[in-house]
C-alpha cells in the first residue's frame, strides 16, 4: 500500500529550478534510498515533503491524505518524521531532554496542567521518561544521557536524532544523510539499526552520499539529477546504469 | 506655514539624518550589528566641533573637519575596544553591548559637559522669498512665504557632497568595492581574498566620520547637548530600515522620507500633539518591518 | 500519584508558600489596627524594596520571553505602562488631567491584565516571526510609539503630567505611614513571590522543555510536532500580562502615574538585571535585578556623603550600569548565576 505519494512536485528559487516535475512513491514497509550528485535537489526534496518549504506545484499525499504544504509540526504528528543533514541538535539541552521533548500527547506541555501539576500530567511524564530511557539505552548512548548534546560526537548526535525521531512512533522516517561525518564503525551500526527498524515494519527513506553503505542497505534506489528523477530501481541495476555513471562524472562519488 | 516651507525643513532634517543613516546602515550591513551607541558618536562629533570652533578658535569649516576626523578616530577606538573582540557572538549580544556602551558614553558626556546646551556662534543669513502666491488647496497653502537660512543650505549642501563622495568611494575605490562585496556576501568576499577585518575597520572609520559630520551639522542647526545624538537614533534607525538595512542608497531615500514626513506631521498635527510626530517615524518603522522588512532597496534580510 | 506529589517541593513551591505568608502578614497590617513603627533609616530600603517587588514581576515575565523562549523583547515597558494606564484611567477619581472613571480598583486591576495581554497578543502576532534583531527593533519602536501617545493626548492620558488621584487601597485602609509602607512591601513582595512560583511551575514542567527547545532551534522543535508559533505567542502574552499586572499594582501603590515612569530606562534596567543574574534562571534574574537596584540604594547613600550633585551621581550610576552590561556580555554571558551550557555561551 502506498504510504507516500509525490506527484509532479516542483520548486524554483529565484531563477533556479531546484525541483522539476518530480514524481516518486514509497510503499509501506519499503527501505528507499535517494541519491544524486551535488545540487541534484535531494535536500530540497526532503524539505518540500516535510513542510520546511512550500512547493510551487505538485501534490504530496501521505497515508492517502493530501498533505501538500502542511507544516512540519502537523506532519510530525501525523507520523511523517525527519532528521536533518547538519545535525540540528538542541545543543542547550541534555540528551535526555532532547528525547523526552519529542514525546507526543504531553498534557504537561499545556499551560493549565503545567501550572496545576495535574495527575495526568505527572503520569504521562513518568511514561515519557521511561520510554526515553529505553530508547537512549537501545541506541547505547545512555552513558551520555545527562550530557548536553553539544558535547556529543558527530556519530553520537546521529544516534540521538534517531532516538528522538523514534519517540514519535513514526509511520514514515525520512533520514537526511545519517552517515555524514560518521566514522565507519558507527556508520555500520547506524545502518544496522535502520535495517532493524525496517525489518520491524517501519517505512524509511534515506538520503545519502555514502553510496557503498546506502546501496547495501536499501531495497530500492531513486536517483535525482538537477531536480528531476533520473532513474529508479534495484540498487545494483541503478548503479550500473550509464546515465547514473555519467551524472556522477564531475560530481563527487565516494 | 506653507507646504513648501515644510518641505524645506524636511529636506534639512532628511539631510543630516541621511548623513548619519549611511554610516549606521553600513555598520549594519558589514559588521552585522545594530549600533545603538551611534547616537553618542554624533554627540561626540558635535562637541568636538563646538570645542574646536569655540575654544581654539578655528573657522567653522575647519571645526567641521576636526569633528569628522575626531569622529572617525573615536569610532575606530570604540570598535577595537568593544565590538571587534565580540564580533563572533552574534547580532543580539552586539546590540546589547552597544546599548550599554551608549548608556555609559551618554552619561560620561553629561558629566563632562553639564546640563546646558552649547551653541555654535555663527552668523546666519536668511534668504526670504516673500510675496509668493499662497496657492491654497483647502486649509493647506502650497507656497506662501518661504525662507531658507544659510545654515539650511550648508546642511543640504554637505549632504549632497557626502552622497557624491560616497558613491565614488563605493564604485571607484578598492575599499569601497570591497565593502559592497562584504555587504553582499561575507564568506564569498573572504574567499576572494578580502581582508574582512580591515574592511570592517574602514567601515567603522567611515561611519564615525559621517556621524561626526552629522553631529556638527545638527549642532549648527540647533545646539549640542549630551542627548543630541540619542534624540535622533531612532529616526536614523527608522530611516535605515525603511531604506533597506545595509543599503546606503536606501538609507538616503529613507532619510528624506522620514525627514519630510516628520516635517509635515509637525505642521499638520494640532498643536500640543507635536509629540506624535516622532511616533510617526516609529509607525513607519513598524509598518516596514511587518510588511516589507527588506525595505525600499529590497535588501535580502540575511540570516544572523 | 498521591497528594504527596502535589505538596510543596522545589523552589517554585517554596516561593509560593513564602509569597502566601507575606501576603497574609501584609493583609494583617492593612486590615487590622496592628501597627508598626519603622526607623527612619529604613525608609529608603523599603521604598527601593517595594519598587524591586514590582520590577521583579517585570523581570520574571521577560525571563519567560527571552531567557526561556529566546524572544528578544525590547519594549517590555509598554506592557507595564498599558497596565498602569488602564488602572489609572478606570479607577482614578476626577484626576487633574486625563480620564478617570472612578471604577472599583479590583475590576481595574483585572482589566489591566487583560489589556496588557491583548496588547501582547497584538504585538506578538505581528512581530514574533521577525528575526531576532528586527524583533528587538519592532518591540522597541512599539514602546516608543505608545510613549509618544501617552504624552501627546493630554485629555485622555494626561500628557506629561499623567494621571493622579488613583485610589491607593492600602493607603486608604491604613492611616499610619509606617504601617502602610510595611503593608505595601509585604503585599507586593508576596505577590511577586506568588508570580515567581507560577512561572517556575510552568517552566519546570514539560511546558518549559518546549520553550527551551524553541530557544535552541525553532525548526527542530517543529519537526518533533510542537506548534512553535503557539508557544511563542503564549510566552509573549503571559509575559505581557504579568507586566500589565505589575503596572496596575504600581498605579495602585503610587497613586499617580506619568510617562516619565515608563521610559526605555525601565526596559534597559530589567534587561541588565536579567543578563547580570543569568537568564533562564528565575531566581538568578531576581538576584541580578537586586544588584542593579542595589546600586540605586548605594548612590543614594553616597549622595549623603560625597560632595557631588545628585544628577552627577545619577550619571555615575548609569555609567556603571552601562559598563556592567558590556562586561557581562563580554566576560560572563551567562551572568553571575546562570548556566553557561543552558544558554549555549560556553566556549
Amino acid at each position: 500500500m502506498t504510504l507516500l505519494d509525490v506527484q509532479g512536485l516542483s520548486k524554483s528559487f529565484g531563477g533556479l529550478q531546484a525541483i522539476e516535475d518530480l514524481s516518486v512513491s514509497v510503499d509501506e514497509g519499503e527501505l528507499v534510498g535517494v541519491m544524486g550528485p551535488n545540487g541534484a535537489g535531494k535536500s530540497t526534496f526532503f524539505n518540500l515533503i516535510s513542510g520546511v518549504i512550500q512547493p510551487d506545484g505538485g501534490r504530496v499525499s501521505f497515508d492517502g491524505e493530501d498533505v501538500t504544504g502542511d507544516t512540519p509540526e502537523s506532519l510530525a504528528r501525523d507520523g511523517l518524521v525527519r532528521t536533518f543533514q547538519h545535525t540540528r541538535e538542541l545543543e542547550t539541552m541534555t540528551v535526555r531532554d532532547n528525547v523526552r521533548l519529542a514525546a507526543p500527547d504531553q498534557p504537561g506541555e499545556r499551560t493549565l496542567p503545567a501550572l496545576l501539576r495535574t495527575g495526568s500530567m505527572q503520569d504521562r511524564e513518568e511514561t515519557v521518561r521511561e520510554r526515553a530511557d529505553e530508547l537512549i539505552e537501545a541506541f547505547e548512548i545512555d552513558h551520555l544521557a545527562d550530557e548536553y548534546s553539544s558535547n556529543l560526537s558527530g556519530g553520537q548526535r546521529k544516534l540521538l536524532e534517531l532516538a528522538r525521531a523514534l519517540m514519535l512512533d513514526p509511520d514514515l522516517l525520512l533520514l537526511d544523510e545519517p552517515f555524514a561525518g560518521v566514522n565507519p564503525t558507527l556508520t555500520k551500526e547506524i545502518a544496522e539499526r535502520i535495517q532493524d527498524l525496517n525489518d520491524e515494519g517501519m517505512t524509511v527513506v534515506v538520503i545519502e552520499h555514502e553510496l557503498e553503505t546506502l546501496t547495501a542497505l536499501v531495497d530500492r534506489l531513486v536517483v535525482l539529477e538537477q531536480g528531476r528523477l533520473l532513474v529508479e530501481g534495484d540498487p545494483d541495476d541503478v548503479l550500473a546504469d550509464e546515465r547514473v555513471i555519467e551524472a556522477y562524472l564531475g560530481g563527487d562519488v565516494e | 506655514m506653507g507646504l513648501t516651507q515644510n518641505i524645506v525643513f524636511g529636506l534639512v532634517t532628511g539631510s543630516y539624518i541621511a548623513i548619519a543613516a549611511i554610516g549606521f546602515t553600513l555598520i549594519y550591513g558589514i559588521v552585522n550589528m545594530i549600533n545603538f551607541a551611534y547616537g553618542e558618536y554624533i554627540t561626540i562629533g558635535a562637541f568636538i566641533g563646538i570645542l574646536a570652533a569655540g575654544a581654539l578658535p578655528v573657522p567653522l569649516p575647519v571645526a567641521v573637519l576636526v569633528a569628522m576626523i575626531g569622529g572617525g578616530v573615536v569610532s575606530l577606538a570604540l570598535a577595537k575596544g568593544f565590538f571587534t573582540p565580540i564580533n563572533d557572538t552574534g547580532p543580539i549580544p552586539m546590540l546589547l553591548t552597544s546599548i550599554g556602551l551608549g548608556l555609559a558614553l551618554r552619561n560620561v558626556i553629561r558629566l563632562l559637559a553639564g546640563r546646558n546646551a552649547r551653541y555654535f556662534e555663527t552668523s546666519t543669513t536668511t534668504f526670504r522669498f516673500e510675496g509668493l502666491p499662497a496657492l491654497s488647496v483647502g486649509p493647506v497653502d502650497l507656497l506662501g512665504n518661504v525662507f531658507v537660512t544659510s545654515e539650511h543650505l550648508i546642511v543640504i549642501g554637505c549632504a549632497v557632497v557626502v552622497f557624491v563622495v560616497l558613491h565614488a568611494l563605493l564604485t571607484r575605490t578598492d575599499v569601497g568595492i570591497a565593502m559592497r562585496a562584504m555587504g553582499d556576501d561575507e564568506s564569498l568576499a573572504r574567499v576572494r581574498g578580502i581582508n574582512t577585518q580591515r574592511i570592517r575597520d574602514s567601515v567603522w572609520v567611515l561611519a564615525g566620520v559621517l556621524a561626526g559630520l552629522a553631529g556638527v551639522l545638527i549642532a549648527i542647526q540647533t545646539n549640542a547637548s549630551a542627548s543630541t545624538g540619542y534624540a535622533h537614533i531612532l529616526q536614523i534607525l527608522a530611516a535605515a530600515i525603511l531604506g533597506g538595512a545595509g543599503s546606503p542608497y536606501g538609507a538616503i531615500a529613507g532619510s528624506y522620507v522620514i525627514g519630510i514626513v516628520l516635517a509635515l506631521s509637525t505642521a499638520f498635527l494640532p498643536s500640543g500633539m507635536t509629540e506624535l510626530s516622532s511616533a510617526v517615524a516609529f509607525v513607519i518603522l513598524v509598518g516596514v518591518l511587518l510588511v516589507k522588512p527588506s525595505g525600499i532597496a529590497g535588501q535580502e534580510v540575511r540570516e544572523a | 500519584m498521591s497528594l504527596a506529589s502535589r505538596l510543596p517541593s522545589g523552589d517554585g513551591d517554596r516561593a509560593l508558600v513564602a509569597g502566601v505568608v507575606l501576603v497574609a502578614v501584609g493583609a494583617l497590617f492593612a486590615l487590622t489596627p496592628l501597627q508598626t513603627t519603622l526607623p527612619g533609616a529604613f525608609y529608603v530600603f523599603i521604598e527601593v524594596g517595594t519598587l524591586f517587588a514590582i520590577y521583579g514581576m517585570l523581570v520574571i515575565g521577560l525571563d519567560l520571553q527571552y531567557g526561556h523562549t529566546g524572544l528578544v523583547n525590547f519594549g517590555h515597558v509598554v506592557f507595564f505602562a498599558a497596565g498602569a494606564y488602564t488602572v489609572a484611567m478606570l479607577a482614578a477619581e476626577s484626576p487633574f488631567a486625563g480620564i478617570g472613571l472612578g471604577l472599583p480598583w479590583p475590576a481595574a486591576l483585572l482589566a489591566a491584565v487583560i489589556v496588557a495581554g491583548v496588547l501582547g497578543a497584538a504585538v506578538g502576532t505581528t512581530s514574533i516571526r521577525l528575526r531576532d534583531d528586527f524583533l528587538a527593533i519592532a518591540t522597541l519602536a512599539t514602546a516608543e510609539i505608545f510613549h509618544s501617545l501617552f504624552v501627546a493626548f493630554q485629555t485622555i492620558f494626561g500628557g506629561n503630567v499623567g494621571i493622579g488621584s488613583i485610589p491607593q487601597p492600602v493607603g486608604d485602609l491604613v492611616t499610619d505611614t509606617d504601617t502602610a509602607m510595611t503593608a505595601n512591601i509585604l503585599l507586593l513582595g508576596g505577590v511577586m513571590l506568588v508570580t515567581l512560583a507560577a512561572v517556575t511551575r510552568l517552566t519546570s514542567a514539560p511546558y518549559g522543555r518546549v520553550l527551551r527547545a524553541i530557544r535552541a532551534d525553532d525548526l527542530v522543535t517543529r519537526s518533533v510536532g510542537k506548534s512553535v508559533f503557539t508557544y511563542k505567542m503564549q510566552a509573549f502574552v503571559y509575559g505581557a500580562a504579568l507586566a500589565g499586572f505589575a503596572g496596575g499594582l504600581f498605579a495602585l501603590y503610587n497613586g499617580a502615574i506619568a510617562p516619565g515612569y515608563f521610559t526605555i530606562q525601565v526596559t534597559v534596567t530589567v534587561w541588565i538585571g536579567m543578563l547580570l543574574g543569568g537568564a533562564a534562571n528565575h531566581r538568578a534574574v531576581l538576584g541580578g535585578l537586586a544588584v542593579i537596584m542595589g546600586l540605586r540604594l548605594l548612590s543614594r547613600f553616597a549622595l549623603d556623603v560625597a560632595p557631588v550633585s545628585s544628577s552627577a551621581f545619577a550619571s555615575i550610576r548609569l555609567i556603571v550600569v552601562g559598563l556592567i552590561l558590556v562586561a557581562v556580555i563580554r566576560y560572563r554571558p551567562a551572568g553571575i548565576w546562570g548556566d553557561a551550557k543552558e544558554l549555549g555561551v560556553d566556549t
